[in-house]
């Protein structure tokens, strides 16, 4: 059954004929390999063998007691708790604390139990009169796993005899008395009374080592080079017009993304008819790059030199490159814009000497104190890991973090904790908990009490959702133990605040202080950054980045994280060795290749993925991955027994964002990857439809310009128009038309989704999961094709001297072969159910089990569900998911095989705890069902019947005042329903409400000139709509007159098609049907 | 010819009847289970811990539904009252009955001598509070997993608890009245005009418009005001 597949592609390169035309083969191949097939090690055999005994469990079931419902209790309260209606979710204010800042959240809980995690919408500034509060994929996510069977479930001594809280902090206590030298070890935090604690601790003589393999304070040390203050830089993007990114990710895997993109989307909304313009500088394809409007691929090594370059043309009053010079067009035009106003960022992975360059830059172009700020840094007393390497001592406690595993390279951990006792608190039992004289199981943040600031010195509390599953200590506890404080958690924190009485309970209420920090003057750019550009090393560049899914491997065992596509290559469950094309041409490399790379002696073996936009001489390794099966036993990060990508720590020196000097060597191939989506060009189709700001064919010369292209624009395709009516054909039935009665003229729920704002980060793909109870299928399933994510991400490159008409190949050979993938262009679409008016799902399900509802939604009914998949086959936006196997009940690391072999007889309390996490206002869908996105009709109905209640309350309160004739009205006003999407969604991308009320704020965005459907000649009618990008480049640098994609779209209407004859307006260029949409 | 039917045949007639009876009998059993108000579950009556009788305190005393069932108008779920709530009149009506000794145990839970305070002697597990162990009342209305009945917006929008419960407070112990199947639910939402009331008469049971207030004219008025829609979409229920 395995043939030689690589990303689902067959043997690409060979052409087909299919309806006379030739197509390369993986056309033909519509499905990925193996889709169709049972996984290989469930043979039929095996399953009939099962199947026989499930029936005759069932018929001895059908006998005997199974019928009859079984008795079920109701337990009542012996005194009712204040403020608790059962069924009744409640909402409690309280934060995720991250490295150098925290997340403010407001958590949702299901009768004691937190089930989702959302924005807190009190801590942000209302924009443009809307409250939202966006949050990224990593928060979303971490509820699971305060729900993970794998945690650690108790403290344990050094023979692993299990202890009770108690008994673990006695023979702490024994460990560290009397004249042990102690050190601490501990993870970056934010939480001021962590930081009295290590205050305290450090009176004492206990010093307090930190170590964190993402080096976000290096932003701070950056600042007090360049201006000999201890600050830190605080952005504010939406307060530039011109942006430059020099490696900074800051949508994606910099700090505080949330933020960062809630002030660049503010800023890319075309408010008043203007945007702001992007520059990114960067060595990996990242969001950032796929938003940008000019993009500059360079060797991590050669950002300084760009900022350099850039200063020195800021310096003289009219500077300019020669036009000889590399790069000479984009420099010029940067420089030009920042002269006009606008900001620098630079990446967490560039050095301290980058950073100064940018503050001069900054200060040069008076960005200081309009889109950047600075405020005051805490003084940090705690060392670094390598002074710990140094220092003596007896007894080391290792509070959080995870050392043994993401410790920089040089640094031997066996070595360093050789001969001296270990105390752990950790969240798993992982490898910094391998040989610890104590391990301590660590509390959620979901579980604990504690507070964390923000990056602009916001005070945000944590407070607990639920008590300790498993009787956890946190690390505030920990350390106040050491510190020989006796107070509790909950004390140490009020006692940090000074609040009592309400003031202390509105902070709990709220979850945050509302006193900002004040932002501090900074002199001028002591360091002198002047000097002469350096030149880019030579040779073989590796770059470590923090992945987007497991950060740095604290979420390695997340299934949500590891499921999620990667925003950019879009692979799943693993990490790779991205390299550009050229690079892999020169190494004879191919999509798939074991390689093993080289660095100072040190080396690991990985995978070769080739990316498109990516540097040349850079191998891009995403931390987090490779953990050991033998340390860590997680059944997530280490999937049946052999573990999940590869771990780039082993090559890294210190916590540099890039080394130089690598070498790699082949060493086998024929490595698959589960990546969701292996087709990466429109080929030419307006799926996505773009346009310049500004320029010939630009938004401000064309605003309709989104409906002119696709087959649906007027006069296009005569073929597609009935000419009896002058409209378009209806090939579906119309369920409104058919049964007028049905329609709700009041309600008619539809979506927008503004693709200008949306950047691709995928948190609105987990908060979908976290809301609907989607499950996981694991790798296995993903590389068929069979991941269930209702809400999923397509990522389109576009290339500048694309032709799609010519031959094109698709997958494997693209990645390997094509010029044009060397620098393209990036644009996001979310794609979910379209919540079609005349849905084709509906017009073929045998039974019924897609049906419209009279509110315009597309609805599914799971119970109705026979398993045909006629309605994913007929779907054209491929938005159906169907349940191969009962995800939720399969053990977690294999395919689920039968009620005999359930797992859940062999961790029952794992099984219960995986349960707790699901939302129970939605159905838990099992084997052999279809099921896609429902617009979060959970929602819609809890806010229905909310607003019932208020009309009937309203109705009895006019009564009671004597009026007896009063209507009263029980709609919903606008914006009282948000999607988990919307919700989560930090751009404000996605716009959802009732299309029946013009004055909606959907109804609103669909009226701009820019709204379109996607494949809309189909005539379906769907309620999810688009909004057009508009791409905002300087018009100087050549090749920008146009965006690539529809430079594409031109190019393949302008094919060899024979079919030109109906266009109506002048260019007459751009029927497409030669190609695509009509496939 | 005697050779061609063998012997056992004699027994054919005999083996057919035993067949089809058994065969016709286990069709009628399931279709007197399974296709009846049985599997409905009507007329199910379990035992409760407390032999609480509706009869005497929603009949015969007239307390109103939500005395007991409080969060009704707020909540999907009718929720049961607490053993606190009993004890609101039975710490001094009935105070030694016998048969409301599980309500007692709830109610003063660690408080072992039932004064009113927990000692320190009387803390076992030493946390300050008193912990309370729950009357396991037996539940008798249940829609399955699929369906999403929400209490709160049929009471407050005019729908009587006794559409679904029945007479409940002519029962001494509550039994399953009604089928609760789709099509009991559906049969109202059609016809919501039919069984929609003033909103005051909710809770009582013995309500009967009469004259005074008629579906078809009355009904369809107070829906227009109170801007009622019984959606009969799969959406409404099923999510």
């Amino acid at each position: 059954m395995k043939s030689p597949v690589k990303n689902g592609v067959k043997d690409s390169g060979v052409t087909d004929e299919v309806r006379g035309q030739k197509v390369p083969s993986a056309w033909g191949n519509e499905f990925p390999e193996g889709a169709a097939d049972w996984n290989e090690d469930f043979s039929r055999r095996k399953f009939i063998k099962l199947m026989g005994a499930s029936m005759g469990l069932a018929g001895m079931g059908l006998l005997g007691v199974g019928c009859r419902r079984p008795e079920e209790v109701i337990m009542a309260f012996g005194e009712q708790p204040e403020g608790y209606v059962h069924g009744v979710a409640q909402y409690f204010a309280t934060a995720r604390p991250t490295r150098t800042g925290a997340v403010p959240i407001v958590v949702k809980s299901h009768e004691g139990r937190p089930t989702k995690i959302e924005g807190n919408e009190r801590f942000y500034e209302e924009i443009d009169g809307q409250k939202f509060a966006g949050t990224d994929g990593q928060t979303q996510a971490s509820i699971l796993d305060l729900y993970d069977p794998d945690r650690a479930r108790s403290h344990s001594a050094a023979d692993g005899k299990q202890l009770s809280s108690e008994e673990a902090l006695e023979l702490l206590e024994e460990l560290v008395k009397g004249n042990n030298k102690v050190a601490i070890l501990t993870g970056q935090g934010t939480s001021p009374s962590c930081a009295r604690m290590a205050a305290n601790l450090g009176e004492k003589g206990i010093p307090v080592y930190s170590y964190e393999p993402i080096d976000d304070d290096i932003l701070r040390r950056g600042a007090e080079k360049a201006f000999g203050q201890n600050v830190k830089p605080r952005y504010h993007l939406d307060k530039a017009a011109t942006i430059l990114s020099l490696d900074c990710d800051f949508i994606g895997s910099e700090a505080d993304s949330h933020i960062h993109l809630r002030d660049f989307a503010r800023g890319r909304k075309l408010r008043n008819g203007s945007m702001s313009r992007l520059y990114v500088a960067e060595p990996r394809m990242t969001p950032t790059g796929g938003s940008a409007d000019h993009r500059l691929r360079v060797k991590a090594s050669g950002v300084q030199a760009i900022a350099r370059t850039i200063l020195n043309l800021l310096g003289s009053a009219d500077g300019k490159l020669d036009k000889d010079t590399e790069n000479a067009d984009w420099l010029n035009a940067c420089a030009a814009d920042l002269r006009d106003g606008g900001v620098v960022l630079v990446g967490h992975g560039q050095p301290v000497e980058v950073h100064v360059l940018a503050h001069a830059i900054n200060e040069k172009i008076g960005a200081v104190g309009k889109a950047v700020d600075f405020l005051p840094a805490e003084e940090s007393t705690a060392g670094s890991i390598a002074d710990l390497a140094k220092a003596s001592f007896d007894v080391l406690v290792v509070a959080g973090g995870n050392p043994a595993y993401n410790a920089p390279a040089e640094i031997d951990w066996a070595k360093l904790i050789k001969g001296k006792k270990v105390v752990r608190l950790g969240y798993y039992r992982d490898e910094s908990a391998q040989g610890a004289d104590l391990f301590l199981a660590q509390t959620h943040y979901l579980e604990e009490w504690g507070d964390a600031k923000t990056s602009s010195g916001n005070t945000l509390s944590v407070q607990p959702l639920i008590r300790p599953l498993f009787d956890g200590i946190s690390e505030l506890q920990l350390l106040a133990k050491l510190a020989g404080e006796s107070k509790s958690a909950h004390e140490i924190v009020q006692e940090t605040t000074g609040k009592s009485g309400d003031d202390w309970l509105k902070y709990l209420h709220d979850g945050f202080d509302a006193d900002e920090k004040e932002t501090v003057a900074v002199g001028s750019v002591t360091q002198s950054a002047a000097g002469s550009a350096a030149k880019p090393a030579e040779g073989l560049e590796v770059v470590f980045a923090r992945d987007y899914s497991v950060d740095d491997g604290r979420f390695a065992n997340n299934g949500w994280l590891q499921e999620l596509p990667d925003p950019i290559t879009k692979i799943t469950w693993d990490n790779a060795v991205l390299v550009s094309r050229r690079t892999a041409e020169d190494q004879r490399l191919a999509n798939g290749d074991r390689v093993t790379i080289t660095l100072e002696g040190r080396s690991v073996d990985g995978h070769v993925w080739i990316q498109p936009g990516q540097a040349d001489g850079t191998l891009a390794l995403a931390l987090g991955y490779g953990r050991d099966k033998d340390k860590f036993g997680g059944r997530v990060a280490v999937f049946d027994g052999k573990p999940i990508g590869f771990n780039a720590y082993a090559i890294r020196p210190g916590v540099a964002g890039f080394a130089t000097g690598a070498t790699v060597k082949k060493a086998g191939s024929g490595y698959n990857f589960a990546c969701t989506q292996d087709h990466w060009s429109m080929e030419g189709r307006a799926i996505v439809r773009e346009a310049n700001l500004d320029g010939e064919h630009g938004f401000r010369k064309n605003p309709g310009f989104a409906g002119e292209v696709g087959l649906d624009s007027p006069g296009h395709a005569s073929h597609t128009i009935n000419p009896e009516t002058g409209k378009p054909y209806e090939i579906y039935n119309h369920p409104y038309k058919e049964r007028p009665s049905l329609k709700n003229a009041k309600i008619q729920w539809g979506m927008s989704i503004d693709l200008n704002s949306c950047v691709g980060c995928s948190a609105c793909v987990i908060a979908c999961q976290s809301e609907n109870n989607i499950p996981i299928v694991g790798r296995d399933q993903v590389e068929r094709g069979r991941e269930m994510h209702w809400l999923r991400i397509d990522r389109y490159y576009t290339g500048f001297n694309h032709k799609p008409t010519e031959g094109d190949t698709a997958g494997d050979d693209e990645q390997e072969q094509e010029g044009w993938i060397d620098d393209p262009q990036v644009v996001n679409q979310p794609m979910l159910c379209q919540h079609c008016e005349s849905a084709p799902c509906e017009s073929v399900c045998p039974v019924n089990a897609t049906v419209h509802d009279d509110e315009g939604i597309n609805a599914m009914v799971y119970n109705r569900c026979i398993g045909t998949r006629y309605c994913s086959n007929n779907c054209a936006w491929k938005v159906r998911r169907f349940n191969f196997f009962d995800y939720n009940k399969r053990p977690l690391n294999a395919l689920y095989k039968g009620p005999l072999a359930s797992n859940e007889k062999d961790d029952p309390t794992g099984w219960d705890l995986v349960k707790m996490a699901k939302n129970p206002e939605v159905t838990v869908r099992m084997r052999g069902v279809m099921e896609k996105c429902t617009y979060c009709v959970q929602r819609i109905e809890d806010a229905k019947i909310a607003h019932k209640r208020k009309a009937s309350q309203n109705y009895k309160d006019a009564v009671a005042r004597g009026n007896e004739d009063v209507a009263v009205s029980s709609a919903i006003p606008d914006g009282g329903v948000r999607t988990a999407c919307q919700q989560a969604c930090s751009a404000d991308a996605i716009v959802f409400g009732n299309m029946a009320d013009p004055g909606s704020a959907v109804s609103q965005a669909k009226q701009s000139p820019r709204d379109y459907s996607v494949l809309g000649f189909l005539n379906t009618l769907p309620h999810t709509t688009y909004l057009a990008r508009v791409r905002n480049p300087n018009l100087d640098v050549p090749g920008m007159d146009q965006p690539y994609s529809a430079r594409e779209y031109e190019s393949a209407a302008h094919g060899d098609h024979g079919h030109d004859d109906d266009h109506s307006h002048g260019e007459g260029a751009h029927d497409d049907h030669g190609k695509g949409e009509h496939k | 010819m005697s050779n061609v039917f063998p012997k056992w045949t004699n027994r054919l007639p005999l083996l057919v009847l035993v067949g089809g009876l058994l065969l016709g009998g286990g069709a009628v059993t399931g279709v007197s289970y399974y296709f009846t108000p049985k599997y409905t579950r009507v007329g199910y009556q379990p035992v409760q811990p407390v032999s609480f009788s509706h009869k005497v305190h929603a009949g015969e005393l007239g307390l109103d539904c939500r005395y007991c069932h409080d969060k009704v108008e707020e909540s999907w779920f009718s929720n049961l009252p607490t053993a606190s709530t009993c004890m609101n009149c039975h710490d001094s009506v009935l105070k030694d009955d016998p048969r409301l000794e599980p309500i007692r145990v709830s109610y003063f839970g660690e408080d072992t001598n039932r004064d009113g305070k927990l000692d320190k002697e009387e803390d076992k597990n030493g946390n300050g509070e008193n912990d309370r162990q729950p009357v396991p009342w037996v539940q008798i209305h249940k829609t399955p997993d699929y369906v999403y009945f929400d209490h709160s917006v049929h009471v407050t929008r005019g729908i009587s608890c006794v559409k679904c419960h029945g007479r409940v407070d002519e029962m001494d112990e509550v039994r399953h009245a009604k089928s609760l199947s789709m099509a009991f639910c559906l049969d109202c939402h059609r016809n919501a005009h039919d069984n929609i009331r003033p909103l005051g008469k909710v809770t009582d049971l013995d309500w009967h418009g009469g004259n005074d207030f008629v579906g078809a004219t009355d009904g369809k008025k107070l829906m227009e005001k109170l801007d009622v829609k019984a959606r009969e979409s799969c959406t409404a229920c099923h999510r």
